[in-house]
């Protein structure tokens, strides 16, 4: 490619591969360039395919870069918060290392502000995001099943459901006892082969290491051949330092590879794709550029989870983790039970043997005499539900970047800071409650509840939310800064609100907008 | 270091049973474990070396009682250490090709990688929404 490429996107994730592959089928003659921190990493070969698949969980898989500390990771200060970050590094983005629970943020998510008094309101709508859900869901293959009444009315998914396990059905009968709400979980994988590179999913588990079968859905799996198809480049190992800019118009980034060459390389627009964290300490590289909101309002989704123990084997290993079935009961706000919005229930399969042992999703089994025996009354005999609670975005949580500390490739270190705000905090303590009322329905004989899961910051939102102009947001609606003109945020920073469901289908979806709309003023200019 | 106390530490974290269960220290994996130490754990070397700064020389000539009641003041002392150890013990134990046999045959869960075989699954059962359908929507209309 030439050197001086129109657009690059930093980060080749969620959202930067759908970004670049929409710009590119809508715009050819565009020269787009993704820089990428991490390299390729070959799910056809990945460690479920090895007997001890469960290590690689614990080190190379992990999910939190300060444990994984593979060479393309950059530290966060985590010592002021409870959540710790978790987000993957390479070709694909976090979507490596996901579930690929693929729900969507309902109407009222967009609307908090209108309809509960609290937060704010997105500029933009569920309605105009959903036809780009809909693009999305075909290109990451989701399977689900329409008509479910917690969510508006929606086309077919493109595949069918994924199988039930044992542990899915009791919960799905209690549910009913209950009166309760609940649905298959939509999921970012395929049910059936869809010929020629991805086949179904054969139920191995541990969907969280890639996927060999290239049946759950990841961005490169998904995007990257058809943008590169589409005359997208994408450079990895190359690690964006510094955002170039000439008073308030960016000129190019500056770039580190694995050799410690810097290079400086010019172009039109840069789009931010990786995280909030990333997006944060790139912005902080821009001294002329200043916005106090930027950084604040953090948002994550806290998570509690109750594992119920059952008398029978479940056989818990079999089937996506992380997507067996959901309730969104509890979503909305209730005026009797003390706080507003609300949080999803989500089930989660058992465990392999040693992640059994070392506790799981539940507590870790107690040493010494009486441990097999305790792991015999565990192993394949639990099913979890997370209670994944909407967080209010709060100016005290925030992302601060130390300008004065620098990481292995010469960047400032972000430091999140959290806390559980008061109404978090009461909806998931309800939440728990609500939990465990439904594993004890569907027959648990003991219940192991962790109160608060620590290595769960996955959905790292807001702190460069969009808005109508700088007095109350940072980015616009099609994520571009305020003040500057061709500097485009798509990345989960660009949040207004959380919601209680997992993120990825909404910010992909507004990563096709924001390519559809960069589209549109590039052919205006 | 005498790989004494490893095996004697080994057993006391994992003494299994009469049912079948082995020993981990009995069953040979405290080489496997000072390996998972080193790769699991950025630290893991660093956090062996504090670990066995706690336990006396004589450590496996001590009875079983006595080692249990060292190790649970280490856990309460050095509760980072002490999870660090476990976690390689635990690691090295369930990976272990024997006891996943033990346990295929306890279980029936199969001593193999979840690839490239993947497991059985009942179909989804549309009729188990009837009552969900039932109710009608309740996703809220915004204004």
């Amino acid at each position: 490619m030439d050197p001086s490429p129109d657009i690059i996107i930093v980060g080749a994730g969620a959202t930067g591969l759908s970004f670049a592959w929409r710009l590119a089928t809508q715009q050819p003659n565009l020269k787009i360039l993704i820089l990428e921190r991490g390299g390729h990493i070959d799910q056809r070969q990945g460690p479920s395919l090895s007997t001890d698949w469960e290590l690689a969980l614990q080190r190379q898989f992990h999910a939190n870069p300060n444990i994984r500390r593979s060479a393309v990771d950059y530290p966060v200060d985590e010592t002021a918060t409870p959540i710790k970050p978790a987000f993957f590094n390479a070709v694909g983005g976090s979507t490596i290392r996901w579930g690929a629970h693929f729900p969507r943020f309902r109407p009222s998510d967009f609307r908090v502000l209108s309809e509960d008094g609290v937060a704010a309101d997105w500029p933009i709508t569920y309605e105009s995001l959903a036809p780009y859900m809909d693009i999305n869901d075909e290109m990451m293959g989701v399977s689900g099943l329409a008509g479910d009444p917690a969510n508006p009315p929606r086309n077919n998914r493109p595949h069918p459901p994924l199988g039930f396990c044992r542990g899915s059905l009791k919960l799905a009968r209690a549910a009913n006892k209950l009166r309760w709400h609940w649905w298959p979980a939509d999921a970012a994988i395929n049910s059936r082969d869809d010929s020629p590179n991805r086949s179904a999913c054969n139920n191995c588990g541990p969907c969280g290491m890639g996927c060999p079968r290239h049946a759950r859905a990841s961005a490169d799996i998904a995007y990257l051949d058809k943008a590169v198809t589409a005359g997208v480049a994408l450079r990895t190992h190359t690690i964006v330092r510094k955002i170039k800019a000439s008073k308030n118009v960016i000129t190019g980034v500056e770039t580190i590879d694995g050799t410690g060459k810097i290079k400086v390389i010019r172009c039109k627009e840069v789009v931010l794709a990786g995280n909030a964290i990333s997006t944060n300490i790139l912005l902080a590289t821009m001294p002329d550029w200043h916005n106090p909101l930027l950084g604040k309002g953090l948002m994550l989704h806290p998570t509690a989870i109750v594992t119920g123990y059952f008398a029978d084997n479940l056989n818990g290993h079999a089937g996506p983790f992380a997507t067996s079935l959901i309730s969104q009961e509890f979503c909305e706000t209730k005026e009797d039970r003390g706080f507003v919005r609300g949080f999803q229930l989500q089930a989660l399969r058992g465990q392999g043997p040693l992640s059994t042992a070392l506790g799981g999703y539940g507590q870790r089994l107690d040493w010494g005499a009486g441990h097999t025996q305790a792991f015999a009354k565990a192993f394949g005999k639990s099913m979890s539900l997370t209670v994944t609670c909407e967080d209010i975005p709060e100016p005290e949580n925030c992302i601060e970047i130390n300008m004065h500390t620098q990481d292995k490739f010469g960047m400032p270190i972000a430091a999140m800071r959290y806390r559980l705000g008061d109404n978090t905090r009461k909806l998931r303590d309800y939440g728990i409650e609500r939990a465990s009322d439904w594993l004890n329905d569907a027959g648990a004989n003991r219940l192991a509840i962790t109160r608060l899961s620590v290595q769960a910051g996955f959905h790292i939102m807001g702190t460069a939310p969009m808005g109508s102009d700088k007095s109350n947001s940072v980015t616009s609606h099609d994520g571009r800064l305020h003040g500057i003109e061709n500097l485009t945020v798509i990345d989960a920073s660009v949040f207004v609100t959380a919601s209680p469901v997992n993120p990825t289908s909404t910010l992909q979806a507004l990563a096709l907008r924001a390519a559809d709309l960069m589209c549109e003023r590039l052919a205006q200019n | 270091m005498s790989s004494d106390v490893v095996i004697a530490v080994l057993d006391c974290l994992v003494p299994g049973d009469t049912d079948g269960w082995p020993a981990a220290g009995q069953h040979g994996l405290a080489p496997k474990m000072l390996e998972l130490l080193e790769t699991l754990s950025v630290d893991g070397r660093q956090q062996l070396a504090i670990f066995l700064s706690h336990l006396p020389e004589n450590f496996p000539a001590l009875s079983t009682e006595k080692q249990i009641e060292i190790l649970k003041t280490i856990e309460l002392s050095n509760p980072d250490t002490f999870e660090t150890i476990l976690k390689a013990c635990y690691s090295a134990y369930y990976t272990d090709p024997e006891i996943r046999r033990i346990l295929e045959l306890k279980t029936g869960y199969e001593a193999r990688p979840p690839q490239p075989l993947g497991y059985d699954m009942l179909p989804f059962d549309e009729s188990l929404l009837e009552p969900v359908r039932a109710r009608g929507p309740i996703w809220r209309k915004v204004r």
